[in-house]
């Protein structure tokens, strides 16, 4: 009597294994192949670059950016740049109750559409360059501007050291529409009543009192960090939602903050 | 036995070609373009105003001069003195005025490391006989005020300056006259 044939042999289920496999990688060799036909001598062809890209604009000039280069190695290029660097002259010294000026926004230097928020931190460091939390970030006025028409603020992440903003609408990569929002601050000044502030340590010595005075802000430094985030237009509500854990919403073009 | 081994084999073969297949999909599905930049700084702050005060005296005058330190900010000068009732003081200097509250004003900023002009205090009704002279002291008080600026960055004038700020040491209570800004 014959023996019954298996439906699979060991010998047929590789074989079929070795096929999977190599029409797995033979999709990925047509696709450079189909790639590969875009190009002629004698007729030209516009390859289109997904590259993602944001700068920071601090009083016009570029401060901080970082962008991808496809066209290249595949590497980003960026620059961590140093806010408020000029804004005292040579041997000057800051003067609070003085508005200076200080103008930000954020520019798309990518080839794709984008939305952006910006998130913006002030804080107080002690003489030893440790965060001081007893200090007032709210005397550090950072004035913000357009806020409502272009710029929405997330109430929800707000405190006294944090603002996030959220530009409302598309920001159009560079050629293709308005490529740069407007600015969401426009100046900084420190409030003078920081002049004011002091601790006052009194110490009983026999028959007499001493009582010294300490300026609470004196050789304390301000700082501001300003961050600007930035994801793709296509499918930009998930992408947020990925990117910073914030529900947009996105309408016609327009963002929205979902609750 | 062994046929039943045998039979686990293209089934495991099969769930991990699925999985490679799925796994392809799956990275595309998670890909967002996303990209970020920071920037940060910022300035340190120097505050307090320390001066301190010099007397000489000479010809039944006495000459005041205030000093602001080195590591001081810029501050206004004000000055008043007392002495009894009997003599009468007569101030003079370059640069100082009389406010119409009784104290003598220096007119330009003090800066780090600078000095006012020697305030003139001459003593006078002071009689020839000294046996007739009685007993008496000249206080002389002087407060400083630190500068403060106008939003362009022009300082305050010394009369613009509010003298009435209280320095606030957390338990400072304003009174109706500071809360009122100084017209009187």
């Amino acid at each position: 009597m014959r023996k019954p044939k298996r439906a699979y042999s060991p010998a047929v289920t590789m074989a079929l294994f070795v096929t999977a496999v190599a029409m797995l990688l033979g999709s990925t060799i047509s696709g450079t192949r189909a790639a590969l036909t875009y190009y002629s001598d004698t007729y030209s062809s516009r390859l289109q670059m997904y590259d993602i890209g944001v700068t920071l604009m601090e009083n016009g000039e570029a401060v901080s950016w970082r962008d991808y280069n496809s066209a290249g190695d595949g590497t980003w290029n960026e620059n961590t740049g140093t806010l408020l660097e000029h804004m005292l002259p040579e041997g000057e010294e800051l003067k609070p109750g003085k508005v200076y000026p200080e103008e930000l926004k954020v520019v798309n230097t990518g080839t794709i559409n984008q939305y952006v928020r910006v998130s913006i931190c002030k804080y107080w460091l002690d003489a030893e360059g440790n965060k001081d939390s007893e200090l007032s970030p709210e005397l550090i006025g950072l004035e913000t501007v357009n806020l409502g028409s272009d710029w929405i603020e997330d109430e929800e992440a707000r405190t006294p050291e944090r603002t996030v903003l959220y530009y409302n609408k598309l920001l159009h990569a560079q050629g293709e529409g308005r490529s740069e929002t407007v600015p969401f601050a426009e100046s900084l000044v420190i409030n003078d009543s920081i002049a004011a502030k002091v601790t006052e340590k009194t110490e009983k010595n026999g028959s007499y009192t001493t009582i010294t005075t300490t300026f609470d802000y004196d050789g304390a430094a301000f700082r501001i960090e300003v961050q600007v985030d930035a994801v793709q237009e296509h499918n930009a509500e998930d992408a947020a939602l990925s990117a910073w854990g914030r529900r947009v919403r996105v309408q016609d073009g327009s963002l929205s903050l979902s609750d | 036995m062994e046929m039943k081994k045998r039979s686990c084999y293209p089934a495991a073969l099969v769930l991990s070609a699925a999985v490679m297949i799925a796994g392809a999909g799956v990275g595309k599905a998670w890909a967002y373009f996303t990209t970020y930049t920071e920037a940060a700084g910022g300035y340190t702050v120097h505050l307090g105003d320390r001066t301190e005060i010099t007397e000489e005296f000479t010809n039944w005058t006495k000459h005041v001069v205030i000093t602001s330190e080195e590591d001081s900010e810029p501050v206004y000068i004000r000055v008043r003195a007392f002495c009894g009732s009997r003599y009468a003081l007569q101030y003079s200097g370059e640069g100082w005025s009389q406010g119409a509250d009784g104290y003598y004003y220096y007119g330009n900023a003090v800066s780090k490391g600078a000095s006012t002009a020697s305030l003139d205090l001459k003593i006078n009704n002071i009689p020839e006989d000294p046996e007739e002279l009685e007993r008496f002291n000249v206080v002389v008080i002087y407060e400083s005020a630190p500068v403060r600026y106008h939003e362009d960055g022009t300082p305050f004038g010394v009369h613009e300056t509010d003298w009435s700020i209280l320095l606030d040491n957390g338990r400072t209570e304003s009174s109706g006259e500071a809360e009122g800004g100084g017209e009187g």
